[in-house]
């Protein structure tokens, strides 16, 4: 029964020897949407990314840079442009939303393109809200553009750094993700749906289709990734279980005696 | 994350051969009870369940707000999932902590670590936002406030890997790093879509 309980040290090493390069209390936010690279990293669009995919609120360096990384080298990845990151389709204007972890007194939040600062929003020593949007005019500006978002911390000399990938204009006004042409294969919303095993599980970008309730063939092995319905039936080691409320599944949310409410042995 | 993965697969064969002949019977397979904690622990182990409490708390009056507001269908399926697998979760922990003679929440106010950034957001704040946002605006802000709810569970989970010493406890932060991880994967899509 130990099985039911206990995940692998093993890979819980392989996590933590990851996240031990920043201390919990340094980390505190990035832009959500539209994603930043370290958003793309986390969610798994984007792969390869290292360390940042487990802490993308963690891109803290001193105030007055200009790059995506904040100047901290087990970051690099997010400030090199040679990834292909893909942009997202944007209007003339577009809100930035922000995800906090810890709200510290802000000085403000600067946008830039190129060298323009296109925004500024002074916060005076505030503490933030729990969200945090900004609405930001693009106008003047078009086609393929890297954005970089900044947050000044009022009571440290340290800033967050953010780059967004955008295609301004030329689409609709709503943020849509639109892959680049370049984009990595995991990020075409229709792409090869026989690999299931292979893509990144959770991307909503690949998400199965949903299905009619009960259609996944009995005996079916329980895998991540899949949206089973109420009645969907999978085999996990060995045994059957029944699907008692719809979700997609991921790593944790496999039979045991957690996610009774998920599956019921049958 | 594949080599990560290929490793957990790796390392639950490896547990599951270990338990050998401990294994149960397949035709007489009985639904798991509620893991047990050892009697050994620490003060981490203790601030840590302690913590997590309080933060599921939060996060499940969150998750239940969502379910009377208008989201996509794929956010709600999230919510509720989180919701069912959290409440077994918190049940679990408040277990662990009477067992132990401990009280099942942290005996000073969750924020009382705000001024240096050690702990997380507020549930009052992130509860007064997210009643706030309106129509569309509800998702997003939703979405933000789980995300970054979920980012402080890793970290806190984080905490207890680092130095606490119930193997049972540890196992736990282990499945809230790896679950939560995951569901901020899910989310990200959504925020981004």
């Amino acid at each position: 029964m130990r099985r039911l309980v206990a995940y692998p040290l093993m890979a819980l090493g392989l996590v933590t020897a990851s996240l031990a390069i920043a201390s919990p209390a340094s980390a505190h936010g990035y832009v959500s949407s539209p994603p930043s690279r370290q958003a793309l990293c986390a969610s798994g669009r984007v792969g390869d990314c290292g360390p940042i995919q487990y802490e993308p609120q963690s891109v803290e360096g001193p105030k007055g840079q200009r790059n995506c990384h904040g100047g901290l080298a087990q970051f690099a990845v997010l400030n090199d442009d040679s990834r292909n990151w893909p942009a997202t389709s944007v209007g003339s204007s577009v809100t930035f939303n922000w995800v906090l972890t810890a709200r510290h007194s802000t000085s403000s939040w600067e946008y830039y393109i190129g060298s323009r600062r296109i925004a500024f929003f002074e916060d005076g020593g505030r503490q933030p809200n729990a969200t945090v949007s900004h609405q930001v005019s693009l106008a003047g500006f078009s086609g393929r553009q890297k954005l970089l978002a900044i947050w000044n911390i009022g009571d440290t000399p340290m800033a967050f750094y953010n780059c967004i990938d955008l295609q301004v204009g030329g689409g609709g006004p709503s943020p849509t993700a639109a892959p680049s042409p370049t984009a990595r294969p995991s990020a075409s919303p229709t792409a090869r749906p026989s690999t299931r095993p292979t893509v990144r599980p959770s991307s909503p970008a690949v998400s199965p289709t949903p299905r009619p309730t009960g259609t996944v063939p009995g005996g079916a092995q329980w895998a991540p990734g899949t949206t089973y319905r109420t009645g969907d039936e999978v085999t996990y080691q060995g045994v059957r279980y029944r699907c008692r409320q719809s979700h997609t599944s991921i790593v944790t949310w496999e039979p045991s005696y957690y996610t009774l409410a998920l599956w019921l042995p049958i | 994350m594949r080599e990560f993965r290929v490793a957990l697969a790796a390392a639950a064969l490896t547990l599951l051969a270990a338990c050998g002949t401990a294994a149960p019977e397949q035709t007489t397979y009985q639904v798991p009870t509620a893991p047990k904690a050892d009697a050994t622990f620490n003060a981490t182990d203790v601030m840590f369940l302690q913590m997590m409490v309080t933060h599921h708390q939060q996060g499940l009056e969150m998750v239940k707000l969502a379910r009377t507001r208008g989201t996509s269908e794929q956010v709600a399926m999230l919510a509720g999932a989180i919701e069912v697998t959290q409440t077994t979760e918190l049940e679990v922990m408040q277990g662990w902590l009477t067992g132990w003679g401990e009280t099942t929440t942290a005996d000073h106010h969750p924020n009382a670590h705000a001024s240096h950034g050690g702990l997380p957001i507020t549930g009052a704040d992130e509860m007064a936002a997210l009643r706030k946002a309106t129509g569309s605006q509800f998702q997003t802000t939703f979405l933000n406030l789980l995300i970054g709810h979920q980012h402080n569970a890793v970290e806190m989970a984080r905490m207890e890997t680092d130095g606490g010493a119930n193997p049972q406890v540890k196992d736990l932060a282990n499945r809230i790093t790896l679950s939560r991880t995951e569901q901020i994967k899910q989310m990200l899509g959504m925020v981004a879509a």
